[in-house]
């Protein structure tokens, strides 16, 4: 039992854990600021930078470039902007203080529903259980069944064939 | 025309009004001549509808400015394909022909049912009627098509020029056909809540309408998707707009209803479980309504007079707070015989794979109304996009990718581990030797690019297993029947539409998660400008820019077409024309993009800018593996048509189920 809940947490954690951003690629450094950032062109058009094709975003990626050349980093360009526009700028919730529930909350949410599913699951076995009035049988043994299971095995077979 | 089209909206309310009203009075006092006459609302409120969208679309094919909307959305130079679009441009035809489609689906169902389903029909018909009502009371006191300009201008203000596409003809129509076509299960689900009728006849009856609208909306999105990628000009297809959400996220609920209704129909479980979904699903395209034309959420796509928010929120309001308490009140009733063989089992994979569905859904939700949240909370106004959304999703969706394969190979009720290794080896061996293979020739330097390798061995795994699936069957059918493979594979297919066609839909999402992943992971771009003969090398290509032509396509429209020779190994293999247009009254040139496509990649092309000298900036973009996202979605529509088609077999086989676990479980009993 406790391994299974293992498992299900096991699979949460994997999935955070893709989730957490990595270490920018070299090379990449102007992409992963459009990335970060909206363009905040006067149409207002809601779109991350990167995605953008107004003049404004041609200028604004002209003007990264030069600042990036002259040795400023990505994470000072970002604040600058972020100083400028407000948070609104930045084309995905930080992930402090408040804005970390942006990021936490599908994935708890989807930890409460992989347990609650596990419980239910584990209910409903266990309903079953007790109103056949015998434990779960164990894993089919290589020797011969007994007739019943046969008729039972042969039953469940068949049901999977015709199972759509 | 005009004052008929306005006069049939009313008649149209008034007689929706009226068919409420008197079907309620009719099952509730016996009496039949109130039924009989109440049951005639449904097609005239379509008639009536049907006359006012003949109005608007004449009023647009006669260039009749005196209506504001026509005046708004069309002109005299536009052609007559994109005056028949026009209709939906802008809010308030759009509003017309969701309601056009609302009650064509209305009398449709009508037709089909009247004689067959009298206990479900009335109820199912009010609460259509009651949705119509709203619709009509939006067209007739808020948003009225046929709004009057005093002194009729000689010439309108045109179409967007961004919706001046073919796709503008497809992409509306197809998406509306998805959301207006889960108003049919939602209304038979009511039906069947309120009359107490709770056993799955209602599923059984709306189980093709919900496959219709779930096909629709699947394709809907997907179109949008190939509209953004062609018109856009950024060289991508999904932008995690809130209105792209607001269409995925009933698709997702949907899909979930879809695989857990299954369980219902075979094991009579998760009746409470499926009546939420099935309502959940209609909700969520309320509120996808509602965020496009409320004007709340920050979208590319939001209408110009986005002012119904308040009524659609209102609305959404009320449909819960009905289903939340008809639900509870029916609890005792929805009760099931909740019991399982064993944990592994395929019920479980369906559990799990609505869990994963339903997250999808939810962090799209909840990215989606974040900034509401933030701003109530904080009173800071931020913003969610895509990096959000990749990075919460992709993953979650990983492991509904790896569910598709493994679910449909785990027995119902109780699998063994001899059970998972005769059907699991094969398909795992595949996915390790693929991921062997891959390993050499994929850069694994980045998140993006590790989820793309996991993705592609998830992606030959789940081909394993569906054409493991496959293969079983047609080698036992060629062993029972003599037949040949070909015969065999389309005899099994055809014997079984619902199963396997269900597979086909599974091929197309693989596919569609392989495109994702490859265009996603590994595409690249760049941007320069150029003189002419000047060259830009990007991956195995060089883009020469060649020339630069100019052409007035229309007095409101020219086009300004940059041509580019695209070579690959020293040979052209392609000339590229992408271009800008210029459309009189606005500000912004439309780019329109040149694509050659091919199973490996897309080169993409964009004319980002030009000078008076000639000179172009040019931006090219090798997107690998998109075309494997179109091909994903006619294999999906493919599959769907299958599952969809009338199978007489079914009905036998459901019956045929039903006496055998009788017959098997009774000597358990004893």
């Amino acid at each position: 039992m406790k391994s299974r809940y293992a498992l299900t947490i096991a699979l949460a954690v994997f999935c955070l854990a893709l989730a957490l951003p990595q270490a920018a690629r070299a090379g990449a450094v102007l992409a992963d600021l459009e990335n970060a950032l909206m363009c905040k062109c006067d149409d207002k058009c809601g779109k991350v930078l990167i995605n953008c094709t107004c003049a404004t975003s041609d200028k604004t990626r002209a003007e990264f470039t030069k600042l990036l050349e002259s040795g400023i980093t990505v994470d000072q360009i970002i604040k600058m902007q972020v100083e400028k526009h407000g948070e609104t700028v930045l084309s995905a919730p930080t992930k402090n203080g408040f804005n970390l529930t942006a990021w936490v909350a599908p994935f708890a949410a989807l930890l409460v529903g992989g347990l609650g599913i596990r419980k239910i699951i584990d209910t409903w076995v266990r309903k079953n259980r007790g109103e056949t009035g015998g434990p779960e049988p164990a894993e089919a043994p290589a020797a011969e069944p007994s007739p019943d299971g046969k008729y039972v095995n042969r039953i469940r077979n068949e049901l999977d064939e015709i199972e759509t | 025309m005009n004052d008929i089209g306005e006069f049939a909206l009313l008649v149209a309310l008034a007689t929706a009004l009226y068919g409420c009203v008197s079907y309620i009075m009719a099952v509730r006092g016996n009496r039949v001549d109130l039924y009989l006459s109440a049951d005639k609302t449904p097609l005239i409120v379509w008639g009536c509808v049907a006359i006012a969208s003949a109005a608007l679309w004449r009023a647009f094919l006669t260039d009749d400015f005196s209506l504001q909307y026509v005046w708004a959305y069309s002109n005299r130079e536009m052609g007559t394909f994109y005056k028949i679009a026009s209709f939906w441009g802008g809010q308030k035809g759009s509003l017309l022909f969701w309601t056009f489609l609302l009650t064509t689906y209305m009398s449709v169902a009508y037709l089909q049912n009247r004689k067959k389903n009298v206990a479900l029909m009335p109820y199912a018909m009010t609460v259509m009627l009651v949705i119509v009502v709203f619709f009509l009371f939006l067209l007739n006191f808020s948003t009225n098509p046929f709004e009057r300009i005093p002194l009729p201008p000689e010439d309108g203000r045109g179409l967007n020029p961004l919706l001046q596409n073919y796709w503008m003809v497809i992409h509306p129509p197809t998406l509306y056909l998805g959301y207006v076509g889960f108003t049919v299960p939602f209304a038979f689900a009511m039906a069947a809540l309120i009359t107490k009728n709770l056993d799955d006849g209602w599923i059984r009856l709306t189980r093709k309408w919900t496959l219709l609208a779930w096909f629709f909306l699947c394709l809907g999105n997907l179109f949008g998707a190939a509209w953004a990628y062609v018109e856009l000009g950024w060289g991508g297809y999904w932008a995690w707009d809130p209105v792209e959400n607001a269409a995925f996220m009933p698709l997702l609920v949907a899909t979930a209803y879809l695989h857990s209704v299954m369980i219902q129909e075979k094991k009579d479980m998760m009746k409470v479980w499926n009546m939420s979904l099935v309502l959940l699903t209609f909700v969520m395209t309320i509120f996808g309504t509602f965020i496009t034309r409320s004007g709340l959420i920050q979208s590319v796509h939001t209408f110009d007079e986005a002012t119904l928010g308040y009524f659609f929120l209102g609305f959404l309001g009320v449909v819960i707070a009905i289903c939340t308490t008809l639900i509870i009140k029916r609890l005792p009733l929805l009760k099931s015989k909740n019991e399982l063989d064993s944990f592994l089992s395929r019920e479980s994979s369906f559990l799990f794979n609505n869990l994963l569905l339903l997250g999808i859904a939810f962090a799209t939700f909840w990215g989606t109304i974040f900034p509401i949240i933030s701003e109530a909370v904080r009173g800071v106004k931020i913003t969610v996009g895509p990096p959000f959304y990749n990075q919460v999703n992709v993953p979650i969706g990983l492991a509904l990718l790896a569910l598709i394969g493994i679910g449909p190979l785990i027995a119902w009720r109780r699998a063994t581990l001899s059970n998972l290794k005769k059907n699991f080896v094969k398909p795992v061996a595949a996915a390790l030797v693929a991921g062997a293979a891959l390993f050499p020739f994929l850069p694994l330097d980045g998140r993006a690019d590790i989820l793309a390798y996991i993705a592609f061995i998830l992606c030959v795994f789940v081909m394993g297993c569906i054409l493991s699936e496959f293969f079983k069957g047609t080698a036992a059918r060629m062993d029972l029947h003599e037949e040949s493979p070909l015969a065999a594979l389309s005899a099994l297919t055809w014997r079984n539409k619902r199963r396997y066609g269900g597979y086909v839909v599974h091929i197309g999402v693989v596919l569609i998660f392989a495109g994702i992943a490859g265009s996603q992971a590994y595409g690249t771009h760049d941007q320069k400008h150029l003189q002419k003969g000047e060259s830009i090398q990007i991956r195995d290509y060089t883009v020469t820019y060649e020339r630069l032509l100019a052409k007035e396509e229309t007095s409101i429209k020219s086009r300004v077409i940059a041509q580019l020779g695209v070579y690959r190994d020293g040979r052209r293999v392609w000339t590229g024309n992408p271009e800008k247009e210029f459309y009189k009254g606005s500000n912004q040139p439309v780019s329109e993009v040149d694509v050659l496509s091919s199973w490996k990649e897309d080169v993409y092309l964009i004319l980002a800018d030009f000078t008076e000298d000639e000179a172009a900036t040019i931006k090219v973009y090798i997107n690998p593996m998109v075309s494997w996202i179109w091909t994903g979605g006619w294999v999906i529509a493919f599959g769907t048509v299958v599952c969809m088609w009338p199978d007489r077999l079914e009905e036998r086989r459901r019956v045929m189920r039903q006496k055998k676990q009788d017959a098997a479980f009774s000597p358990a009993q004893e």
